[in-house]
């Protein structure tokens, strides 16, 4: 039974798939000449909708920005239905969590500097497990305390790193701590999610596990470039990781430089880091490198969709298609409005 | 007309000239010492605009670089996750505002942390916020250090130019204006009293010369007179 179903699930991701735009539309775009030009040209594809909804609201960029923005909850959300209440929904809405924790963390930071509602509620991307209406009960809540307070009483099982955070945070006064502890809490409750032995849950779990690595791969280039000690940092990085496990994590924050770090990444499928064009790393820019880490998962997040056809793989493969999507077309659309040339716009899209 | 009218007014008496004198001493040694004031600010500024001019040009390529980030982050991460990070990288930024003298001229002096901060200071999970925000947010942060930086020797720049414009003002008041006017003065009064030397010479001389006549004139009606008349006066006059 859950086989059929998951077919039905795959079939109806495999349709979706089909209206993604392919290295031609983004071409095409690219030669648009300004904003006003690359709507109309979304207008003609399945972003018309949220195109109109937008339009509303807003106009140029921002309208683009949002209309993207309301594309992507709606797909998320659609996806979501699909694979409600089957066994297979804890691997996508591992995937949507992040904007759940995203939320989170846009809520209380606006709380822990008294930031109107609606600022917040601008902020907000409702593509996650919590609905816009959750979020604006959230937002209703007049401090941090009581966000965390309203997600204990709704049994959401954020609050729980929050709740034992939330003494060190208000002794201190740093969100941040709040912020590893979420941060930590998803992985760390994604893993334990994964544990079985499943195709399903190994394929998700592999791709987890790598996030993991780029994820602590990214801080530690970035806690070494800003100099931080390596006792300080440590309390930043996530243990899990596919190749790089603590000890490891711990050599390369012990590295003299961002150089010798690359370096130190040789033998790993990381390596690609050390191969950036010689300007690329002249810059010294962690963006760089980030670039090219991210571009690397999401191909590993796209390749999922050449796993088993009777598997999750290809739903994991869709949200990462659909989120390199938007990026890239946020990516053109910007670059077009602030008149960028055409080789910049080319070296800033990611994820073609 | 007002000069002449000026001038006309000025007692012409040797006291005036040494009061006038003395004016014009000090109006002298006054500009003097403003001509010196004024080399010395002008040094002050020029030193200063220096520095100001490579701030201004190093806030402008990091300005430039900092809005090149900001559009990266925009684009690649999205406006909401910026504004997001944002909120958690809020604060206030305390300045301290001292002040010092240079040449009298009253320059602040801010007296601040720096704004830039690390990763780990700003307020946010590093693991939810990307490198390219963080780069916008350190881009900015060096920029407003920049701004405060150019804040302290700008106005100090603007002060050391007001002051100097004043000091200029009053050096030509002094020596087109006031100095001129004194020595006209001077002049005048002097004048004057040589003018009315040479009329009291000049009627002392005629009044000797009347003097002399009517002496002459006398002598000349005694001389004519008789014998026995000129007894008679004699004994008159004893």
């Amino acid at each position: 039974m859950i086989s059929v179903y998951i077919e039905y699930v795959n079939a109806r991701v495999r349709g979706m798939k089909r209206h993604l735009m392919d290295r031609e539309f983004f071409e095409k775009l690219m030669n648009k000449p300004d904003i006003d030009a690359i709507i109309t040209e979304l207008e003609k594809t399945p972003y018309h909708e949220a195109i109109e909804k937008a339009s509303v609201q807003s106009s140029g960029i921002r309208l683009i920005d949002q209309a993207l923005r309301f594309n992507l909850v709606q797909t998320y959300r659609l996806i979501l239905s699909l694979v409600r209440d089957e066994a297979f929904e804890k691997h996508v809405r591992i995937f949507l969590e992040k904007w759940d924790i995203q939320n989170i963390k846009t809520i209380i930071r606006g709380k822990n500097v008294h930031v109107p509602g609606d600022e917040i509620l601008a902020c907000l991307v409702p593509a996650g497990q919590l609905d816009e209406v959750t979020l604006i009960e959230l937002i209703k809540q007049p401090d941090v305390r009581g966000v965390i307070d309203l997600l204990a009483t709704w049994d959401i099982a954020y609050a729980r790193p929050l709740t034992e955070r939330f003494g060190k945070y208000a002794e201190k006064k740093d969100l941040a701590i709040l912020e590893y502890a979420l941060d930590r809490f998803y992985y760390e409750r994604a893993l334990q999610l994964l544990a079985r032995r499943s195709i399903d849950d190994r394929n998700v779990r592999d791709l987890i596990t790598m996030e993991i690595d780029v994820v602590n791969i990214k801080s530690v280039l970035r806690l070494i470039r800003d100099g931080v000690k390596p006792e300080d940092g440590k309390n930043v990085l996530i243990d899990g990781g596919k190749i790089l496990d603590m000890q490891a994590l711990l050599d390369l924050l012990n590295t003299a430089s961002v150089r010798a770090a690359r370096a130190a990444l040789k033998d790993t499928p990381y390596s690609f880091l050390s191969t950036l064009t010689k300007k690329r790393q002249g810059n010294e820019l962690i963006s760089e490198y980030e670039k090219e880490l991210d571009r690397y998962l999401i191909e590993q997040g796209i390749g999922m969709f050449k796993g088993d056809p009777l598997s999750i793989a290809g739903t994991i493969g869709y949200i990462a298609a659909k989120n390199n999507e938007i990026t890239n077309i946020r990516i053109i659309s910007h670059c077009k409005g602030a008149y960028l040339p055409e080789e910049e716009i080319r070296e800033e899209v990611l994820y073609v | 007309m007002q000069e002449g009218h000026d001038v006309e007014q000025v007692n012409p008496t040797r006291m005036e000239l040494i009061k006038k004198n003395a004016q014009i001493r000090l109006a002298e040694q006054g500009r003097d010492l403003l001509k010196e004031k004024m080399d010395a600010l002008i040094q002050e500024f020029f030193q200063i605009m220096e520095t100001v001019s490579t701030s201004r040009n190093e806030l402008e390529i990091l300005s430039e670089a900092a809005r090149r980030s900001l559009l990266a982050a925009q684009a690649v991460d999205d406006s909401v996750a910026l504004a997001s990070a944002s909120f958690a990288s809020k604060r206030l930024i305390s300045l301290d505002i001292k002040g010092r003298n240079i040449m009298g001229v009253p320059v602040p002096i801010i007296e601040k942390r720096s704004v830039s901060r690390t990763i780990c200071e700003r307020g946010y999970s590093i693991i939810g916020v990307s490198g390219r925000i963080d780069e916008t947010a350190e881009k900015f942060e060096r920029e407003l250090d920049l701004i405060i930086g150019l804040a302290e020797t700008e106005t100090a720049l603007r002060r050391l130019g007001g002051e100097i414009q004043m000091t200029r003002r009053r050096v030509n008041a002094l020596e087109q204006v006031m100095i001129p006017e004194l020595k006209k003065q001077a002049k005048y009064i002097r004048i004057t009293i040589e003018e009315r030397e040479r009329e009291d010479l000049f009627r002392l001389k005629k009044v000797k010369k009347i003097l002399d006549r009517k002496k002459k004139i006398k002598t000349e009606k005694i001389a004519g007179l008789p014998q026995s008349v000129l007894q008679e006066i004699a004994i008159e006059t004893e």
